[in-house]
């Protein structure tokens, strides 16, 4: 069945390029350019002027090419791809990339009458097909980037597997996440959705797909939206959804005579059927992926409880503000941990949560102690942990890399800042990001803000459960 | 559906209704309202009416007969000199309603198909547009997440509500939803308000549409 083959799809042994080029202005130069020296499996290029593309010998057809293609990815003309997907099927490729657009998207109603037919092919050969009209897909955790954009390489590896109906998101969020140090699974846009749409994804990535822990949609809108609100709903507590819903207009049936038909604007609607379904919205590109990264990294918060531990006094006050609004609060340390915590830093700062950790600037070791202090406390659910760059604590960063090395990963969330200027703390904290459990964002109330979505989710998450969050 | 006959066939699946009864007249409301006993409220019945209250066509906390009998005039008469060309079918003499007021409704989305929606009636619905939607059938948690959403659960929760009973509109909520399961044929409803309190969980007005 289809669902089967998506993961051949995937992860292919060898791909076959069916309109590779030579030239910087055909999409198919740009596949190659993503593929050759990069893909590990085998590259056949397909043009039938023939020669060498990107220095590989290329076949007029597929056809020609003896061996197993696992997966096709097309970037000719519309009209020829009918009969490309024709050749897919006789030459029984496991699925089908479509870059090609002009089909349902397109003003004229031929692309819609062409893109039935693809659809009826595809059925015939059970082939499965991500488009068409779509950028292509990386596969980050198998080395398969078959998209048009070669830089889609450099984001890490990681669990954070991005579905999108956007192209334009996918480019947005895959350039965010390689600056934010978002590492993913996959990246792909479903285009216009031939066969293989939301549902089939979810199904594939939460039951097969081991590399994906966290999966973020982005949505505009769907004929069906009940198919995938079932498929996540019956998936339920086994991988975290995170969902970013556009068009947010709130507009009812201003026709409706009855009160609820005036009142029940589209987003409404989706807000509540996400909820439902045990998938989290959120409102924007950038919460969507400090989100997934978080989620991806940290283990989830078992309260709303947080610790905010800070080098300085200011940014744990803006974080501690943040909590709030979002549902949650500081905690009140048990008597031994505030003692401990006396014994470690010396009474010239705020010792209480938040804590003000600027007395011990030049000690990391001192600081992860207070870190590990903090997380043994049972009244903690999560600690957010902020260090500015000062010139005078250089040294602070690489300190506590060294110190991280020792700690056993934490049971409980950490979400930290690390500022300072580019080209100063980056390999330290590229060091200490996504790993034993903390997650670093860019701002303190982005930290208040995931360390909240982390709590939600493992509240959506719980299947038995009723027990749910004030707004 | 209208008023009466919503109210009506609401309480025959079994729903908890205010008693309601039609009345054309000014003695027929004055006798309706001896029998479903004092106080009551009396309501304009017009299927060219939807805003009972812009329309001044609500009387409510009659005690007696003469306050029927007045409150029957004025809301005949505020009616006759404002919506001229208007049907009017009466009024309906209904058993006084008290706690809080919820409004729990259906439609029917192109892409959603059915969908729940519940708030808190009244201004909360009017001006602040504070309700929640679920997909039908919802489950006991989505019932609970659905009051939980809304701006004005604090006023659910405020003990200076009366103690209301949450669970009981849990409960309303999800037999709502079993109902909208096995009636298809129904298109789009307002059951609104719906008085909420600690005795319990009644119907006051209601419309359906069917299709």
């Amino acid at each position: 069945m289809m669902v089967e083959k998506l993961g051949r799809l995937f992860s292919p042994g060898s791909v076959a390029v069916i309109g590779a080029s030579n030239s910087f202005d055909k999409l198919g130069y740009h596949v190659m350019k993503s593929l050759v020296g990069n893909y590990r499996g085998e590259i056949f290029p397909i043009n039938p002027k023939g020669g060498k593309i990107w220095g590989l010998t290329s076949y007029p057809s597929l056809e020609a090419i003896s061996g197993d293609v696992h997966l096709a990815v097309i970037a000719v003309p519309a009209s020829a791809v009918p009969g490309t997907l024709h050749a897919c099927g006789r030459k029984g490729v496991s699925g089908a990339v479509l870059i090609t657009a002009g089909f349902r998207e397109i003003e004229d109603p031929g692309g819609t009458v062409l893109e039935e037919e693809l659809r009826r092919i595809a059925g015939q050969y059970d082939l499965p097909i991500i488009g068409p009209n779509t950028f292509g897909f990386v596969n980050l955790s198998s080395t398969v980037n078959v998209s048009f954009t070669s830089e889609f390489s450099r984001i890490e590896n990681g669990g954070v597997a991005l579905i999108s109906q956007s192209g334009g998101i996918c480019h947005l969020c895959g350039f965010l996440a390689i600056e934010q140090r978002v590492a993913m699974s996959k990246l792909m846009s479903l285009g216009n959705r031939c066969n293989v749409d939301f549902p089939e994804l979810l199904m594939h990535l939460v039951e097969k797909d081991d590399p994906t822990r966290v999966i973020a949609l982005y949505i505009e809108g769907l004929d069906e939206p009940r198919k995938l609100l079932e498929a996540a709903k019956s998936l339920r507590g086994k991988k975290p959804i995170i969902a970013l819903k556009a068009g947010k207009s709130e507009k009812g049936d201003s026709a409706s005579r009855f009160h609820t038909g005036s009142l029940a604007g589209n987003h409404a609607i989706w807000k509540g059927a996400l909820r439902q379904a045990g998938i989290l919205e959120v409102a924007t590109a950038e919460e969507l992926l400090d989100t997934a990264k978080t989620v991806d990294a940290c283990p989830l918060p078992g309260g709303t409880r947080v610790a905010v531990l800070s080098g300085q006094a200011g940014p744990g006050m803006i974080a501690s503000d943040a909590l709030e609004p979002h549902g949650l609060r500081l905690s009140r340390f048990s008597e031994a941990t505030q003692e401990r915590i006396n014994d470690l830093l010396p009474p010239i700062a705020i010792r209480t949560n938040p804590v003000d950790m600027g007395p011990s600037w030049y000690d990391p070791k001192n600081i992860i102690e207070i870190l590990k202090t903090v997380l043994d406390d049972e009244n903690t659910d999560g600690v957010i942990f902020l260090a500015m760059y000062a010139s005078a604590n250089l040294k602070l960063a690489e300190g506590v890399v060294e110190y991280m090395k020792a700690v056993d990963p934490f049971r409980k969330p950490v979400v930290a800042c690390f500022t300072a200027p580019p080209g100063i703390w980056d390999e330290p904290i590229a060091a200490l990001d996504r790993k034993k459990g903390m997650a670093i964002l860019s701002t303190p109330e982005r930290a208040a803000q995931a360390m909240a979505n982390m709590w939600k989710i493992s509240l959506l998450m719980n299947s038995k459960g009723v027990r749910t969050w004030d707004r | 559906m209208l008023s009466v006959d919503a109210i009506t066939f609401f309480e025959s699946q079994g729903f908890p209704v205010l008693k309601s009864l039609p009345a054309r007249d000014e003695d027929e409301a004055a006798g309706k309202a001896g029998t479903i006993g004092f106080p009551v409220t009396l309501k304009l019945s017009s299927p060219d009416v939807i805003h009972k209250t812009e329309a001044s066509g609500i009387r409510v906390s009659l005690k007696d007969e003469t306050d029927v009998r007045r409150a029957f005039r004025e809301i005949v008469g505020t009616f006759a000199s404002g919506n001229p060309g208007k049907r009017l079918d009466g009024v309906m003499v209904q058993e006084q309603g008290s706690g809080t007021e919820v409004i729990v409704g259906m439609l029917t989305d192109p892409q959603f198909g059915p969908v729940l929606m519940c708030g808190l009636g009244g201004i909360f619905v009017e001006a602040m547009n504070d309700v929640s939607f679920r997909l039908v059938p919802i489950e006991r948690r989505d019932a609970r997440d659905m009051l939980e959403e809304l701006k004005g659960y604090a006023v659910l929760r405020n003990p200076r509500s009366g103690s209301i009973d949450l669970t009981g509109i849990e409960d309303f909520l999800l037999r709502i939803s079993t109902f909208l399961k096995d009636h298809p044929e129904v298109r789009e409803m307002d059951l609104n308000p719906v008085f909420v309190s600690s005795r319990g969980v009644r119907i006051c007005d209601a419309r359906i549409k069917t299709g």
